[in-house]
């Protein structure tokens, strides 16, 4: 990224995204970490219980596993940033989805509702340091050059 | 700044300021206003937000518990009003009110952190290094129930 706003936009929000990874981790462990051989078995957790017990190992709700492959990275500034706002979105509804299903734990959905908030003001950012960057760049048109690469 | 224009100034705070002639085919979204009202900082952590302008909830439901205040809750509530702060300085270079703001919350956060380590013991490798031992690796770690998982 070639402008200061968007160095110190991602700085921030990645780290802050690598502590919500924690925070999802813990709500996992501290969901499954006393479970019955029967709750295994009626709570639908047989499967992952068979590969990795009550290990925390990230996988999607759907079982495959996380893989760099879900994500993107194109090295043209504007691309980038379209591709960030989208991943927060694709979070937030994540995160909706989650809440549809889950009502009466509060030690869950408090952190699920912190979570997809983040994901709201992050989105919220990023859009406005998308705005900074066009600001920067050739007015008439944005897609003359990428400044991630075109450097004079 | 070049954004307070006079069409924004009556609009509300969950509304943003837009380019007047904006051009085609790339994405907008418009700029948060600057001073903003904002919560207290036990309820942003409790919303998620510092901004109840940024607060929209799923459903409409009322976003998260009230986090209850312990010491490290409170710690915890300064630290996430200086995080959302400086992600907000970040595309904000220019509202000083709001790193006035940041100022204020940094200066309480620092007194905060040294009662507690007064009270608690270290919360970080410096703090640790200024005792006469060291006991990071004693549980229970933060998301162990009782220092048995």
């Amino acid at each position: 990224m070639p402008f200061d706003e968007c160095k110190a936009v991602l700085t921030d929000i990645g780290v802050e995204e690598l502590g919500h990874l924690e925070m999802v981790g813990t709500i996992v462990h501290q969901l499954t970490r006393n479970l019955t051989q029967e709750q295994i078995e009626t709570a639908g957790f047989d499967a992952y219980f068979v590969d990795h017990t009550a290990g925390v190992y990230p996988t999607a709700a759907s079982g495959d596993p996380w893989t760099a492959a879900t994500i993107q990275v194109t090295g043209d500034t504007i691309a980038d940033l379209t591709e960030d706002l989208a991943a927060e979105q694709k979070a937030r509804l994540t995160y909706d989805n989650i809440l549809r299903f889950c009502r009466d734990d509060p030690d869950v959905t408090d952190v699920i509702r912190f979570l997809r908030e983040r994901e709201v003001v992050h989105f919220q950012r990023f859009g406005e340091v998308l705005e900074l960057a066009k600001e920067k760049m050739n007015h008439k048109n944005v897609y003359l050059c990428n400044p991630s690469f075109d450097r004079k | 700044m070049t954004r307070k224009s006079s069409e924004t100034s009556r609009c509300t705070d969950c509304n943003g300021t837009m380019p007047s002639c904006a051009p085609l085919a790339v994405p907008y979204v418009p700029f948060q206003q600057e001073n903003a009202p904002i919560y207290k900082d036990c309820d942003a952590l409790s919303q998620g937000t510092l901004f109840p302008c940024l607060n929209l909830p799923f459903h409409l439901a009322v976003n998260g518990t009230p986090v209850p205040m312990t010491p490290l809750a409170q710690l915890q509530a300064l630290d996430f009003v200086l995080q959302e702060l400086a992600l907000y300085l970040d595309t904000h270079q220019d509202d000083e009110d709001a790193f006035a703001l940041f100022q204020e919350y940094s200066a309480m956060m620092e007194r905060s952190r040294a009662a507690y380590e007064r009270q608690n013991g270290p919360l970080d490798l410096a703090a640790a290094a200024a005792d006469s031992s060291w006991q990071w690796t004693h549980s229970p770690w933060p998301w162990d129930l009782k220092g048995e998982d």
